[in-house]
């Protein structure tokens, strides 16, 4: 958020909607109403003395109505912008008597109460909705109580209470009486998949079962004395990467109890306020009362209630369940029927964390092509740079921050103290340093008194050293040679009752701060040549996407596909759901839209080799080598071979999901044993060498859809249909509503568990007979079959991934795919900069999600060579050869690869640190064993003499 | 609201000893979080002093042993969650580190809970200040340090 508000290339329009839409791609014109906000964004400095006095309390809708905030407030703690806004219906502004106390307490004068709406008007080439969700009112069933009973909190309530900086700063407590409770029920599908009067949605919210997975590990975290917690679920969809892993350390706890169960009703026992839940088992039976102390609902995503309006403006159509209409055409998530408008997050449907950042990179990469390209950034004006070389004149800057800072801290004293410090020429103190006058102040005394070295005693260089580090270069002084003291954040604000000692500890600071300074040292931005081309590793649906993603933006893209055709696994099916696309019309669109393209085609090749860095990478392959300066890594995955498993090996008709969609590709009938005469039955087993912590731990995801999708299509040719499944796992779009459709046309799904699974018996060469324990009834089933299908999972493909590993460094997680920079926050990215994932490389997706992936994975991989250079941050770590002795700890440690020995004269090996691929977090300074290298900015020298001066009393 | 009652506590118990403690915390994760406890005008023990790195990996024995030959009474150590680090691993390595650095005290003669590691994230405000003033009040108990030869008088 913080990113995005402080990027020079994005304007954020918060407490703003857009009101009208007009034109087409590429030229769109937006009329944007930018609502009051009553305060100046542009004079606000975030102090929040307004706050203070503020005398209306009023529930805080951020901490879900559990805290408190004023009618002047900041949304929320790191909210972008950093500034407040009035809540007018709460004001007493508009009373008989004016209160104005915000107004009196501002020096600023930021407060307008006579601010209006404003409406603007963009030109914009593409419009990306990004609108998100709501949540589900869980106080439409009231048979759950939810509103009425005091210990029955939302999902969403309990993740603002198990938050540190929550209304309970994370202790867990009964709303009633303010106690922890002993046991906590979990209820699940609350407002999803639901069927009946007090329905709420049909679909599967997705993210609510890993919600209550995981509160459940904090719960046992925060209270480690809570002594039992239910979950009450119909299936538990831990369907995601790591997540059935997850899921399964959980059961470990032994105060954690699964109940596959929809409870009935919610009652609450007036005197104790426990709450009872009644429910079902629905494995046993057995119908139970059970007395808890708190109760959490898992409340679904509903569509955002401003989709319909937005629909409006922008002219297009929302589904069935209020959220917008994806154009399924394309296979993507992403399109909408108009061009020029993408989609992104829960704006199509419910997705989770890492699906809706994927998602947002791709519908930048869509974007992009209709967006204008920024010019280069201007050329600075030439300053003469100021002379350094002398000895330090250090400037000292004291900021009041109105009376944030001198109401606690007493300045004539910092003055007076910054005064006798060593090579202090100057001190001069200013209302708001960060103001265009405190800038100012900067800017002339530093010329007038020739200084080298500015510090600053104010807030947290976090947000504003840069505006300081700008000032100090339009004047021609190093923005390195610029040191912040935070006596705002970490003194002021937070000892403000004791303003004597904290005006001891920002003496201390300043004098800390004043002797960093005097040892810094000038550094220069360099910059390094990025080649303008991009390998994509892998011709499937995601490589495929992702390289016409990149030639749409005019970028050169070799597309390397190691079979002779391309499509990868596209080939082997037939209906790609939820949409029934067909796979090989699909396949048959993105050949031939590739082979027109100006892609550098190269089919039936392999890569043999790639060196270098971003920007610079080196690649040899069978058909010939080339730069480039990004990569895309789409090689995709294997699908598990059973070994065995339920007559595999034994019985010809024990077949695969991949067999079956082979058969139904060819289009074959499935024949009963009789030969036409009765109907087929076929049976499906899942989770075959998935959710196995002897072979694949995780749950492929994919499989219980597939499934759905082929027992649909078997059962419209009138086949008998069994699925014996663990947990029916259909979470992506639309996924539900196939299974609520599957089950409408009779195909019966039986739940087995991994402690008795199915038997599968026959005779010669064929599979007769299927043996499941039905767990309600408590008897053993047998059901004839002509065929059996297993689902089975994905495996990641070891020849293509363990090579590419080798030369691209990109660590492998457990599971043996790759890993992603940040599994919720960088799926696409990898550790190695410049090289991206997309598909199922990274572990096992459906085409959607690919084709999502393929997208973002061309966005990130753009976004680095869409310039001719990169300057890099001198803020990193270098090596001086004379110290080091080649002992590799350093190439060993870092995380980047930055690190390396090279050759030098006579036959001697230093390290050598690659200034592009350095982040400069300086863990392998702390690491040289002699002291070889340098973390510039950070160096020895200058941490030594901030201990020195706080701990060293001169005499 | 605990930082004032330690140090009422203080005052009473230990009479005059203010300790001098040097906290190194990561720009990432826990300079942040500090800033958030500003932000929201968290209330806790004033007897540390921050100094700045960009990783809590960055922190070398050396860094600690120093503050602590220069007299300080405690140091601390802060960076990012397990699975947070901004670099990765740096945190682990800080951890590697800081086993180091806790052998070395104790060789030294020292007391090891003159030093701490802790984690405290960009939004545990409410958690920084828990962890000052627990670190504050240890370090209170411990008393001054054998190396601090010279016992900073106040103003």
């Amino acid at each position: 958020m913080l990113d995005a508000g402080r990027h020079p290339n994005i304007e954020v329009l918060t407490n703003s909607e857009l009101v009208w839409l007009d034109g087409r791609a590429g030229r769109f014109k937006a009329t944007v109403r930018r609502n009051p906000r009553y305060v100046s964004e542009e004079l606000c400095t975030g102090c929040g003395l307004c706050v203070e006095d503020c005398p209306v309390v009023v529930p805080n809708e951020f901490e879900v109505g559990m805290g408190a905030r004023k009618a002047i407030y900041s949304p929320f703690a790191q909210a972008v912008p950093n500034t407040h806004i009035i809540d007018r219906q709460n004001c007493l502004n508009d009373d008989f008597l004016v209160c104005n106390n915000c107004v009196s307490s501002c020096d600023r004068n930021a407060i307008n109460f006579d601010d209006t709406a404003k409406e603007i008007t963009l030109d914009v080439g593409a419009v990306i909705v990004a609108t998100g969700f709501d949540v589900y009112e869980a106080s439409a069933i009231p048979s759950y109580g939810y509103g009425l009973y005091d210990n029955v909190l939302s999902n969403m309530e309990l993740e603002r209470v198990l938050n540190a900086t929550g209304p309970t700063h994370g202790h867990i407590a009964r709303p009633s009486d303010h106690k922890v409770p002993k046991t906590i029920a979990f209820i699940q599908c609350v407002g999803s998949r639901g069927e009946g009067k007090e329905a709420g949605c049909q679909y599967c919210s997705r993210f609510c079962c890993m919600n209550a997975v995981k509160d459940c590990l904090l719960v046992k975290q925060h209270e480690p004395d809570i002594e039992e917690m239910f979950v009450f679920y119909i299936d538990l969809r831990a369907a995601g990467k790591g997540f059935e892993e997850f899921y399964q350390r959980s059961r470990e706890m032994p105060e954690l109890t699964y109940v596959r169960g929809r409870p009935s009703k919610i009652m609450e026992d007036a005197e104790t306020k426990d709450v009872i839940v009644y429910v079902e088992n629905g494995e046993t039976g057995e119908v139970s009362r059970l007395r808890v102390g708190m109760a959490v609902l898992s409340t679904g995503a509903v569509a955002s209630a401003s989709n319909p309006g937005l629909a409006e403006v922008l002219g297009l159509d929302l589904d069935e369940n209020g959220f917008f209409e994806v154009e399924t055409k394309y296979g993507s998530p992403l399109h909408t029927a108009k061009e020029g408008i993408y989609l992104c997050g829960c704006a199509a449907g419910v997705n989770d964390i890492s699906d809706s950042v994927a998602q947002a990179s791709g519908a930048a990469a869509e974007s992009e092509k209709f967006a204008d390209k920024l010019p280069d950034e201007e050329k600075k004006r030439e300053v003469k740079e100021i002379d350094v070389s002398g000895q330090p004149r250090v400037g000292v800057f004291l900021c009041h921050c109105g009376i944030n800072i001198a109401g606690v801290l007493d300045i004539s004293s910092l003055k007076e103290h910054a005064e006798t410090l060593p090579n202090v020429v100057c001190v001069e103190e200013s209302l708001f340093l960060c103001s265009d006058e405190g800038q100012g102040l900067v800017q002339e005394k530093t010329v007038e008194h020739q200084l080298n070295r500015v510090v600053a005693a104010a807030c947290t260089p976090r947000t504003h050293e840069p505006i300081f580090r700008d000032s100090c270069e339009q004047i021609g002084l190093n923005p390195y040679l610029f040191e912040m003291v935070n006596v705002r954040d970490q003194c002021s604000w937070v000892h403000s009752r004791v303003p004597e000692i904290a005006t001891d500890k920002a003496r201390d600071l300043l004098r800390m701060g004043v002797a960093r300074a005097r040892h810094l040292q000038p550094l220069y931005k360099n910059s390094i040549p990025i080649d303008r081309s991009v390998l994509v590793i892998g011709g499937g649906i995601a490589g495929m996407y992702a390289a016409l993603e990149l030639e749409a933006q005019g970028i050169r893209v070799y597309l390397v596909e190691k079979e002779d055709r391309l499509g990868g696994r596209l080939n082997t099916l037939t209906k790609v759901y939820p949409a029934n696309l067909s796979a090989s019309e699909l396949a048959r669109t993105m050949d031939k839209r590739v082979r027109a393209s100006r892609i550098e085609l190269m089919t039936a090749t392999e890569i043999e080799g790639i060196t270098g860095f971003v920007g610079n990478f080196d690649v040899s392959t069978s058909g010939g080598g080339f730069k480039v300066g990004a990569i895309v890594v789409a090689t995709g995955a294997d699908i598990y071979t059973p070994t065995g498993e339920f007559g595999y090996d034994k019985w010809e008709n024990v077949i695969t999901n991949q067999e079956l969609e082979a058969i139904l590709h060819e289009d074959r009938q499935i024949q009963s044993a009789a030969g036409g005469k009765t109907p087929a039955t076929v049976v499906f087993i899942q989770c075959v060498g998935s959710r196995d912590p002897d072979k694949n731990a995780g749950c492929s995801r994919f499989c219980c859809p597939t499934t759905i999708k082929q027992a649909i299509r078997l059962r419209e040719d009138g086949v008998n249909v069994a699925v014996l499944h663990r947990d029916m796992r259909t979470v992506g779009a639309k996924a539900e509503e196939l299974y609520r459709q599957a089950r409408a046309l009779g195909v019966k799904f039986i739940r087995y568990t991994p402690e008795r699974l199915p038997r599968v018996s026959g005779k010669g060469s064929r599979a007769e007979q299927v043996e499941i324990l039905e767990l309600a009834l408590n008897r053993i089933l047998t059901i004839a079959t002509d065929y059996v299908v297993l689902a089975a999972g994905m495996v990641p493909d070891e020849q293509s991934t363990g090579a590419l590993h080798e030369f691209l460094k990109i660590p492998r997680g457990a599971d043996g795919f790759f890993m992603e920079r940040h599994a919720k926050l960088g799926p696409v990215e990898t550790t190695t900069e410049g090289v991206f994932l997309a598909g199922c490389v990274s572990g096992p997706k459906d085409i959607a999600d690919s084709i999502a992936q393929g997208s973002a994975a061309a966005a990130k991989a753009a976004a680095i060579v869409s310039h001719d250079t990169v300057a890099l941050e001198p803020t990193t770590c270098v090596v001086e050869p004379s110290l080091c002795r080649a002992c590799g700890q350093c190439v060993e440690i870092c995380q980047y690869h930055a690190p390396s020995l090279v050759q030098i004269a006579g036959g001697l090996q230093v390290a050598e640190i690659n200034q592009a691929l350095c982040k400069g977090c300086g863990t392998c300074a702390s690491w040289c064993p002699t002291g070889a290298i340098v973390a510039l900015h950070f160096t020895e020298d200058q941490i030594d003499s901030m201990m020195e001066a706080l701990l060293t009393v001169e005499a | 609201m605990a930082g004032k009652v330690s140090k009422t506590k203080k005052k009473t118990a230990k009479a005059k000893f203010v300790p001098n403690i040097v906290a190194f915390a990561c720009n990432w994760c826990s300079y942040a979080g500090a800033d958030t406890a500003g932000i929201n005008r968290v209330q806790y023990s004033p007897n540390f002093r921050v100094i700045r790195t960009m990783c809590s990996g960055r922190v070398t024995p050396g860094h600690v042993l120093k503050a602590l030959k220069l007299g300080a009474d405690g140091v601390l150590v802060s960076g990012c969650h397990f699975g947070d680090c901004h670099y990765i691993f740096g945190n682990y390595k800080a951890v590697e580190q800081f086993d180091r650095t806790k052998a070395l005290v104790k060789t030294l003669g020292l007391d090891e809970r003159r030093i701490r590691l802790e984690w405290v994230s960009a939004a545990e405000g409410t958690r920084w200040g828990e962890v000052i003033d627990e670190f504050v009040a240890q370090i209170t108990t411990l008393g001054p340090s054998p190396l601090n030869h010279k016992p900073k008088s106040r103003k």
